[in-house]
Order: structure tokens, then sequence, then C-alpha cells
């Protein structure tokens, strides 16, 4: 179905990705991945194609809305975390987890950095 | 999802392990080996932390600031006297007991699950959207490079918000008695209902007349 549209742009990943953004002759991203999300949040263990194709476009205005408003908040043209942070304060749930994720990110660096200074430099040395 | 049928036992320890040392999921980007070493290295780090601490010269990671990122009310450190600094000592203690308390009720309730509902829990857990595919997918709208943070960021909001359109789903199938997989039916109800709450971004007067912010 999008077999002949690919060969027109150079990069493949790249045409599946505006093409994914059209309405018409959609290109699936996100098909295994939502499969397991929505079994793991209760759906059965074989959802309906149709209600992960529905989940899916919902996804994609989702991020795509995010992405807009966040260009047009701090600095514009740009997407930052702390616009990210800024658009779900209102939402509870999104919020905390937001903040949980950055926080595990920070600790898992961090972890990272001090494991790799104790491999380098024997198991003497206190790293920073 | 076949293997999990022969490796229970495998996977009951591997839940454990991961409720013992993490409280958010896994993400795609990182493997089961890298996860357990940093794990391992992060207890070691925050022991390293506060024994170096006493020796730290310049301290711009002061104890207190871990916790500061809970709270919504940023207090400057140098207003701050001792005993203000103290009592936030024992709330942070309080803090970590609670956060004991809590992986300890966790590991009872996930020890007395069946089968299917191991299962079920690992695949919430462990889902996530592909990381490679978000970035690129926002590289594609705004035309220029997004930080890896970004990207982060934005597939745990969108795994939150699947959530919620799935559960939002679920109530609506209980509400009309009917069983088995979600129809697009009650995906479509629960969405009709969720932009009435507000609570998918859409355009952008969508709601606003309607609520105040």
């Amino acid at each position: 179905m999008a077999a002949p549209d690919d060969e027109q742009f150079e990069e493949e990943e790249g045409a599946e990705t505006t093409l994914a953004l059209c309405s018409v002759g959609r290109k699936r991203l996100f098909s295994k991945e939502l499969r397991c999300m929505m079994y793991g949040f209760g759906d059965d263990q074989n959802p309906y194609t149709e209600s992960v194709d529905i989940i899916e476009d919902l996804v994609i205005e989702f991020i795509t809305e995010m992405t807009h408003k966040a260009m047009e908040i701090g600095r514009t043209g740009r997407v930052q975390v702390e616009d990210i942070v800024f658009l779900v304060r209102k939402d509870a749930r999104k919020y905390a987890r937001v903040k949980d994720l950055l926080t595990m990110n920070e600790e898992l660096k961090k972890a990272r950095k001090a494991f790799d200074e104790v491999k380098y430099a024997g198991k003497d040395a206190v790293p920073g | 999802m076949e293997n999990i049928l022969n490796k229970d036992a495998h996977v009951l320890e591997q839940l454990k392990y991961d409720l013992n040392n993490t409280n958010s999921d896994s993400d795609g980007g990182y493997e089961d080996d890298d996860s357990t070493e940093a794990a391992l290295a992060i207890e070691e780090n925050i022991l390293k932390d506060e024994f170096v601490r006493s020796k730290r010269t310049d301290h711009f990671l002061p104890p207190i600031k871990s916790e500061k990122i809970d709270t919504d009310i940023i207090l400057p450190e140098a207003s701050q006297s001792l005993a203000k600094q103290n009592e936030i000592r024992k709330r942070e203690k309080s803090k970590k007991e609670m956060e004991e308390e809590e992986r300890e009720k966790m590991q009872v309730l996930v020890s007395n699950f069946t089968e299917e509902q191991l299962d079920r829990y690992e695949m919430y857990r462990r889902s996530a959207f592909p990381k490679a595919a978000i970035k690129r997918l926002m590289q594609t709208i705004t035309g220029c490079s997004v930080s890896q943070n970004v990207v982060i960021a934005m597939a745990g909001i969108a795994k939150v918000f699947v959530g919620e359109v799935v559960e939002e789903a679920l109530d609506v199938m209980e509400e009309h008695s009917e069983t088995g997989p979600v129809q697009p039916k009650h995906l479509r109800e629960a969405v009709r209902r969720m932009r009435l709450q507000g609570a998918i971004p859409s355009g952008r007067t969508y709601y606003r007349s309607h609520f105040r912010l």
C-alpha cells in the first residue's frame, strides 16, 4: 500500500513517519507496543486491531498537540522539558509521572557515571 | 508472551527485584542487565553520597535538595534556619519510611497474584513506546531536533494517556455490561467523555470556553 510512495523519499524511516501523520494510508508506528500496553491496562490479551488503530491515532494526535503547544510557550520553535512539565501541571497523574521519570533518569545517569569511574580508576578512587 | 508461561518463578523473582529497586517501569532503552547493574550502582552511589558529603567543599547538592522536586514550594537555601532543616530532615526520613512501607505492601500484593494477574502486571510495567519512533515523530512535527529528556517525558506521558483512555473505555464497557476485548464504540464514547472534561488536548478553544483554567 505505502510501498510506491516510499521510493520517492530518500530516507525510508522519515517517509514512514510523514506517512503516519497523513490521515490517508497511514503506516502503523506503534502496533506491537500498543497491544502490550492495552493488555497491561486491562484490555483482553488480544485486543481488536481496530481498537489498537483508534488508540494509535489518539496517541499521535496527543503527541502532535502537545508538541505544538510546547513550541508556542517558553522558547518559541523549540520543545524543552520545562515546557512539557508546564503543560501537564494541571493533570496530577501525568505531572507526577514526568517528575518521576526525569528524577529516575538523573539518578541512572549519575549511577552510570559513578560506575564507569569506578571501573576506570580502580575501586579505591572516590567519584566526583 | 509464551516464554512467561515456562518461567513463572523467574518472572516473579525478576518482578520482586524490579519492585525493590525502581519505582517506575524500565524503559525500552535500558536492557535488563543494564538496569540491575545501574540499580545496584544507585544504591552504592546513595551510600557514597552520604559518606562523601561531609568531605565536599562545595555543597551544590545539599541533602535536602532531592526532596524538593516533590514539593511545589521551593524555599531558598539561605533563609532556612537550622531548626527548619532538621524538621525537613525528619519529614524526609518518614517519607523514606513511607516509601519502604509502600514497597513492602506492593511486594506482598504481587506475591499473591495469580498467573494471569502476574502476566498483566508485567505487561503494564514493561510496555513502553519506542523512544526512536517518538523522537522521529516529534522531529517531523517541530522541524528541529529534540533532546533526549523531552523524548523520555513525552513517551511517559503518552503511556499515561493510553492508560486513561483504556480505563475510561473499560468503564463504558462495564456500564453496558459487556465483556471481551474493548470495542471501538467503547473507545469512541470514552474519548467523547474525556474531551468534555478537557483531558484530551485538541486545537485550542475546545474546552476553554466552558471551564476556567
